[in-house]
């Protein structure tokens, strides 16, 4: 059975909409009205556990940055202060937004100067799970970029109802105190010494409290610079209901989860098991460097328990309709490549043969239906993101699928994906692999509106 | 290149000194990275060495002058097993073992080697551990038959350059080396990557004698060896390399192997970009 062409294009029809409003729902707010969100960019000591501190930069002194939460449609001002010494500048990922207030100055959205201010203006949609990141280049440098504290959830609330649970959590993983070391890839690669679920180490920030029969919703977001993480709640079962923010086709049961960089997940939990658990990292060296939180039942007490669960492989499809989609416009074919620089560097990257910003920039008609046949000879996975779009995951090493929406997919290691999406938000836009060691040294390039 | 190559070839050899050295060992020809084998993971190796050009037999007689084995046409096989430990210690295993046409193949001896690092935590700017061997070998084969042997490591990766260096102390427990003392057995390798798979590089081992009287140069035991590294999987350890030796003590003319296979009993890779399954 083939996709409806219109159960397709909801997703580009509700960007349509936007763009055509664009000038009245985008219009920069005066200056002189208090924006609805005030940011500022400055440097923090974080302390993760007793006498382990980070010293990073995050968003209003605290990680993650504070929850947005914001109806969809609802125009929406956000000022940034920067009030570090290096120039920086906001990402909102996910959204439906005009290249110049994305926050990528690839797309033409502006730096911010140490100590200068900026006030981004736009409607947010569309509704779902969404976050904010820094949105600046590292490269050698492990301590800026997304290897610090910059980012926090954006939460767009939908206008219907949003689902039936008792209790809905943010958990933001993220990785601290980066190095270089060399990978199985036979090239250098970040390690990391800690890790934590929102800003503790597993152990000492405040358990989840739960009671039996609920059902909880957890909006986890990988907000690592470069690791992907395998997450478990020790003793129950997820129910997959989101992924990246949009409502999966396809609910499925699992007992670990993984994600990519940038790549969200909405997780439904019955809590029908009492006592306290960890939820955290199936790896024990990653739990152990701290990635994990304790979950504790009314009314139980005693020390958090692990249970490893079945190893698990990652399956995409199982949350997708097995039925191919619509067929594209247009295909455009993109090839990942890796080039060597040595083993005591990094690999450099090459998308159809050229690294960014030599890559070419390709272009799209508005109104289109495209799809990214996409290859990866290399022997990494990439989490590539398409900024200011969503899109559908249409096929994965051969297979056909429909109906996943996602704005991050992970292109296996020598493997095969495709995705689809509609132009109808003009603009530059960027396409980038969320691994910041992977975009910093040639893994991106842009599509412009023709 | 070249012109490293020659500069570390007299700066090795200026060194040249004194008294005697101590008995050559062919088994296990490698100098060490400061990496360990990561934690349940198993390195298995095999050391395959084949000396072109060795000592040979007194007239008369099955063995050397000094009472050994003859090391020409000897073909050494050694079996290393080493399991990771920690993040920062492993443990490696050795079966010497030795075949020669009229001699069959023989077992010459084991040797255990925990040995450590300076974790990835500490963040020091050159990879650094230290190994301690302990173990026996048959007196046909080598003088000293109890030894220990402490290898400070160091290492560091530049782009496409690595540099190595172990300047090993031995001991003899057991032997006629006994009341020599500490000797010292210095180690070197510098490679480059040509690309993602193979590296070509030199590597330098020698045996100085006791520290506390380096031997005459002619006594002392140094060799090049010219290498190619395989890199063709993270599982696998390819190695290859033919050695010179450059004094009257030393082999002159040895061609050396090394094989090995990493068994990962881990279900997923940490902290890496590589795939998680």
């Amino acid at each position: 059975m083939r996709t409806d062409r219109r159960d397709f294009l909801i997703t580009a029809s509700l960007a349509m909409l936007a763009t055509a409003a664009k000038t009245k729902l985008w219009a920069q707010t005066p200056a002189d009205v208090r924006a609805d969100v005030r940011l500022e960019i400055s440097p923090l000591k974080l302390e993760i556990a007793p006498k382990k501190e980070i010293h990073t930069v995050a968003y209003n002194g605290r990680v993650p940055g504070p929850l947005i939460r914001w109806p969809e449609g609802k125009p929406i001002t956000i000022d940034v202060l920067n009030r570090t010494d290096v120039p920086e500048i906001v990402h909102w990922h996910g959204l439906w937004i005009p290249s110049e207030q994305d926050g990528a100055m690839e797309e033409g959205s502006p730096m911010i100067a140490p100590g200068a201010e900026r006030r981004y203006s736009f409607t947010p949609r569309p509704a779902g799970f969404r976050w904010y990141h820094t949105h600046t280049s590292a490269g050698h440098d492990l301590k800026r970029a997304t290897y610090t504290g910059q980012f926090g959830c954006f939460y767009i609330e939908p206008k219907q109802s949003p689902g039936a649970y008792d209790q809905e959590i943010f958990l933001t993983l993220h990785d601290w105190n980066a190095y270089m070391g060399g990978s199985g890839d036979a090239s250098m690669d970040a390690f990391y010494d800690y890790a934590t679920i929102n800003d503790r180490m597993l152990g000492y920030g405040d358990p989840i409290k739960v009671r039996e029969g609920q059902k909880v919703l957890l909006h986890v977001l990988n907000a690592s610079a470069t690791a992907t993480h395998w997450l478990a709640l020790a003793g129950h079962e997820f129910t997959v209901a989101a992924m990246d923010g949009n409502e999966v086709p396809q609910q499925a049961k699992v007992q670990a989860v993984r994600l990519a960089p940038a790549e969200r997940i909405g997780l439904l939990v019955e809590m029908n098991r009492p006592g306290v658990w960890i939820l955290g990292e199936t790896r024990l060296e990653i739990r152990k460097s701290g990635m994990g939180i304790v979950v504790e039942y009314a009314n139980q007490s005693g020390e958090p328990k692990w249970i490893d669960p079945p190893e698990t492989l990652w399956d995409y499809t199982l949350f997708a309709k097995q039925e191919p989609a619509l067929e594209p416009d247009e295909r455009i074919p993109l090839v990942f490549e890796s080039k060597f620089h040595g083993h005591g560097d990094v690999d450099y990257w090459k998308i159809n043969g050229k690294s960014y910003p030599k890559t070419d920039t390709i272009p799209l008609r508005e109104g289109k239906h495209y799809r990214l046949v996409m290859r990866n000879k290399s022997s990494d996975d990439h989490p590539v993101h398409l900024h200011r779009h969503t899109f559908e995951v249409t096929s994965l090493d051969g297979k056909p699928i429909s109906k996943l929406r996602k704005d991050v997919i992970v292109v296996k290691a020598n493997s095969y994906a495709e995705i689809d999406f509609v132009a109808a938000n003009p603009g530059l836009t960027l396409f980038h692999c969320h691994q910041q060691t992977h975009m910093d040294f040639g893994f991106m390039m842009l599509f412009r509106y023709a | 290149m070249t012109r490293y190559c020659a500069l570390f070839i007299l700066i090795v050899l200026a060194f040249g000194g004194l008294r005697l050295a101590k008995a050559q060992d062919n088994y296990e020809i490698q100098v060490y990275g400061s990496d360990t084998v990561a934690p349940n993971t198993t390195m298995l190796e095999l050391h395959s060495n084949f000396t072109v050009e060795g000592s040979v037999p007194a007239p008369g007689s099955r063995f050397t002058a000094e009472g050994l084995y003859p090391t020409n046409h000897a073909e050494h096989e050694t079996v290393e097993i080493t399991q990771g430990i920690n993040n920062w210690s492993e443990v490696g295993f050795y079966i010497f073992t030795s075949a020669r046409s009229g001699d069959g193949w023989q077992w010459v001896g084991d040797h255990i080697r925990p040995r450590v690092r300076a974790p990835d935590s500490w963040h020091w700017p050159v990879g650094v551990s230290l190994s301690m061997e302990f173990g026996y070998q048959r007196a046909l084969f080598s003088p000293d038959t109890w030894t220990m042997e402490l290898r400070p490591i160091i290492d560091k990766q530049i782009n496409r350059w690595y540099f190595a260096v172990n300047p090993a102390l031995e001991r003899s427990f057991h032997g006629p080396s006994v009341n020599e003392g500490i000797g010292f057995s210095p180690s070197a390798k510098f490679s480059y990557d040509f690309n993602k798979y193979i590296s070509g590089g030199l590597e330098y081992y020698a045996a100085y004698g006791s520290i506390a009287g380096i031997a005459a140069l002619h006594d002392q035991e140094q060799q090049f060896f010219p290498t190619i590294d395989l890199n063709v999987s993270p599982n696998w350890e390819i190695n290859f390399g033919v050695g010179v030796g450059a004094t009257a003590s030393t082999d002159h003319l040895i061609v050396k192997g090394i094989l090995g296979r990493r068994f990962d009993w881990t279900h997923h890779r940490a902290g890496s970009s590589d795939s998680t399954q």
